[in-house]
């Protein structure tokens, strides 16, 4: 049987520790713990990993399954590449989409990791974007009452 | 029998979600037609299949659809209605509305817009409760005069006086807007300015005032119908007490472990102060129940309430339909005096969880997102309120809230029992939900016993803990139902479109293989949970 590799899409994390019985042969699950297994969109340059939604629990999980001699080529290609980006600018994306309602940062403003860098407004919630390194504000954005989109830019931090 | 006349023709309901559900459904119930209104994306909601007629409002920020009095107030006119019902949030506790509604010709379905604003303000509302014996939460009943550097003394005096931990609250506030938790003396000036600025860019209105923290505290409320003739009864009480950041999360009706005479002292409270502020129609007023069992006022919602279902379940009355006749000039019905009469002694025990899109692994934030697995549960004593159906896009528009699941059965206990039950049929897939926290308070034996407070989720709700359990489980889902896949393909090819996903334990809803590959694609792309 193949070997098989599953990881947490959401961390990049490899699961090394399932259950057993899972593997195979079916499992009766206690109540309301019966897992939902999506087939998700695979995502650009996805070629080989097959992405899952799971839920159990209640909880949503973002899972993807691939061969696992192919996950550990793929993995040592991505450390090296990530290893010559480590010193780059890192841009932070909006995680929801929503309106800036304040903005703690400027541009040239050294920051820490875990600063607040700006807050998010959606469905009656503010969101606090924090810094996810240290490092000098390069460029701001966005301003308060713009409207972002998922994903946009709003700092970049060099 | 025949069924009573209705008490208007055509309701326009200016709302969306489950609330204008429910309220269609009442209207329909009482042979009213419904108008329901809509921004561009609730064209297709359930709101919008469920009424007689529709009308658009505009695009999807509430700024340019269902807080728009104007256009509001137009398609009642050019439909006909005769009556508007605000729901809650959005525009059911602005005075202006109110006002807007009534200079229109139509029937506002709430209290009068003089009430509204009056009690929409808190130091007022606080001084109503004052003026008439009843005690709000110690601190001060003026706005405090963050902009006289020489007052700082004095008010540093009244915030000893009131004591420390004390709260910034603002005046006009609600939803922990405005709010800030004070230490030290020395905090305070800075606290009041923070503050006073969020609560004047939130609210429009800068006025903040001191409240001491009560501490543990239960958030206890009481539900009030009034008619035009000045007749106001309570119709029993909540506990809402499991919050996170001021919002509700689970409620149930009884408060637990409160004495008969207790209720009946709380429900007489409440009745004193919405008799001063001259209430009409329905209203709900909140205290907080000290450790040593003091009630404290604390503010009068003047609308419906999220929650106003777990008292429909023990007190056997529809208050929305309540609210309808009473807006249309009729008595207190006498089924609403009766259940006034058994306020303090319900029939059985109803818990409603408020299942919304948030992560209660990150501290429950919000995430917007497209449904793929919709089952909600059924049976004997479980009443679902919601507006959505698997595929259906909760939008990132609007409140989060995407069902209340609510149990009603003779007792507590069994009431736990039944909600345990209900939330363990329960699948949602698509979006993350609370469901997992629900889940662990239906089993928890410190809310059996009635263990509950304000501090209850942050003192033992473990979110990440709890995921951490599920995570392998999960993989192994995921390897079971990738084997056949791989198998089929081989380990490096691309998967299929039509290979079946799925496999052993699993149970499998194929979205890849649905025709609109490119659509799931793209929604994938713009719904991805947020990291």
């Amino acid at each position: 049987m193949t070997r098989l590799r599953v990881t947490d899409r959401t961390t990049g994390e490899p699961l090394d520790e399932l259950e057993p019985a899972a593997e195979g042969t079916a499992r009766p699950a206690s109540r309301g713990e019966r897992p939902i297994v999506i087939r998700a969109a695979p995502g650009p340059g996805a070629r080989g990993r097959i992405p899952f939604e799971v839920v159990v629990g209640g909880w949503r999980f973002e899972l993807e399954v691939e061969d696992a001699e192919r996950a550990e080529l793929r993995q040592r290609a991505t450390a090296g590449r990530a290893a010559v980006l480590h010193d780059g600018p890192t841009e932070v994306r909006a995680i929801i989409p929503g309106r800036v309602v304040s903005v703690a940062v400027a541009a040239g403003d050294a920051v820490a990791i875990g600063q607040r860098l700006l807050a998010v407004e959606a469905m009656k919630m503010e969101n606090e974007l924090r810094a996810p390194r240290d490092g000098t504000i390069e460029r701001v954005a966005v301003s308060i009452g713009q409207t972002v989109e998922l994903g946009d830019p709003l700092v970049v931090i060099r | 029998m025949t069924a009573s006349a209705p008490p208007f023709r055509r309701v326009l309901v200016a709302n969306r979600g489950e609330i204008a559900v429910r309220i269609i459904r009442a209207c329909h119930e009482m042979n009213m037609e419904a108008v329901a209104v809509y921004s561009d994306v609730d064209a297709d909601a359930m709101h919008v299949r469920l009424a007689d007629l529709a009308v658009r409002l505009g695009p999807a920020p509430p700024a340019e659809s269902y807080l728009r009095i104007d256009a509001i107030v137009a398609a009642a006119r050019t439909t006909g209605a005769d009556a508007i019902h605000p729901g809650y949030g959005f525009l059911s506790e602005r005075a202006v509305f109110a006002r807007a509604v009534e200079a229109a010709g139509l029937v506002f379905i709430g209290p009068p817009a003089s009430v509204i604003d009056a009690l929409g303000d808190k130091l007022h509302a606080r001084r109503t409760a004052a003026s008439v014996g009843v005690d709000a939460v110690p601190g001060t009943l003026e706005a405090v005069p963050v902009d006289r550097p020489d007052e700082v003394a004095a008010i540093v005096a009244e915030a000893e006086r009131i004591g420390f931990p004390l709260l910034v609250k603002a005046a006009a506030g609600g939803g922990g807007r405005g709010m800030r938790r004070v230490v030290r003396a020395a905090d305070l000036p800075a606290a009041l300015a923070a503050g006073s600025a969020e609560a004047a860019s939130a609210f429009g209105d800068g006025a903040v005032y001191l409240e001491r923290e009560i501490r543990p505290a239960r958030h206890i409320e009481v539900q009030l119908l009034g008619d035009t003739a000045g007749t106001i009864v309570a119709i029993g009480e909540r506990d809402c007490s499991i919050q996170r950041r001021h919002q509700k999360l689970v409620e149930e009706a009884p408060a637990p472990g409160l004495a008969v005479q207790e209720r009946r002292r709380l429900h007489e409270l409440a009745v004193r102060v919405a008799t001063a502020a001259g209430l009409r129609n329905a209203a709900t007023a909140e205290f907080l129940r000290a450790p040593d069992g003091t009630f404290f006022f604390l503010e009068v919602n003047t609308r419906l309430q999220v929650e106003h279902g777990v008292t429909e379940l023990v007190s056997g009355l529809d208050i929305v339909a309540e609210q309808f006749r009473l807006a249309a000039g009729e008595p207190l019905s006498d089924a609403a005096l009766a259940a006034g009469e058994r306020a303090a002694d319900p029939d059985g025990h109803a818990i409603e969880v408020r299942l919304a899109a948030e992560d209660p692994a990150r501290d429950f934030a919000p995430g917007p997102g497209r449904i793929r697995q919709w089952v909600m549960p059924g049976g004997p004593g479980v009443r679902v309120d919601s507006a959505f159906a698997a595929d259906e896009r909760v939008p990132p528009d609007y409140d989060n809230l995407v069902a209340k699941i609510m149990v009603h059965a003779p007792n507590r206990d069994a009431a736990i029992d039944r909600l345990r039950r209900a939330l363990d049929e329960t699948e949602i897939a698509g979006i993350q939900t609370t469901l997992p926290f629900h889940r662990f308070v239906a089993r928890h034996e410190g809310f059996r016993a009635g263990d509950v407070s304000i501090d209850w989720v942050a003192e033992r709700w473990d979110g990440p803990g709890d995921r951490a359990r599920f995570l392998a489980a999960a993989g192994g889902a995921a390897r079971a139902a990738a084997e056949p896949i791989v198998s089929v393909i081989g380990a490096g090819g691309v998967p299929a479109r039509d290979v079946p996903a799925g496999g052993p334990g699993a149970v499998a809803t194929n979205v890849s293989a649905r025709s609109a590959w490119g659509t799931a694609a793209r929604d994938d792309a713009t719904d991805r949970w947020p990291r």
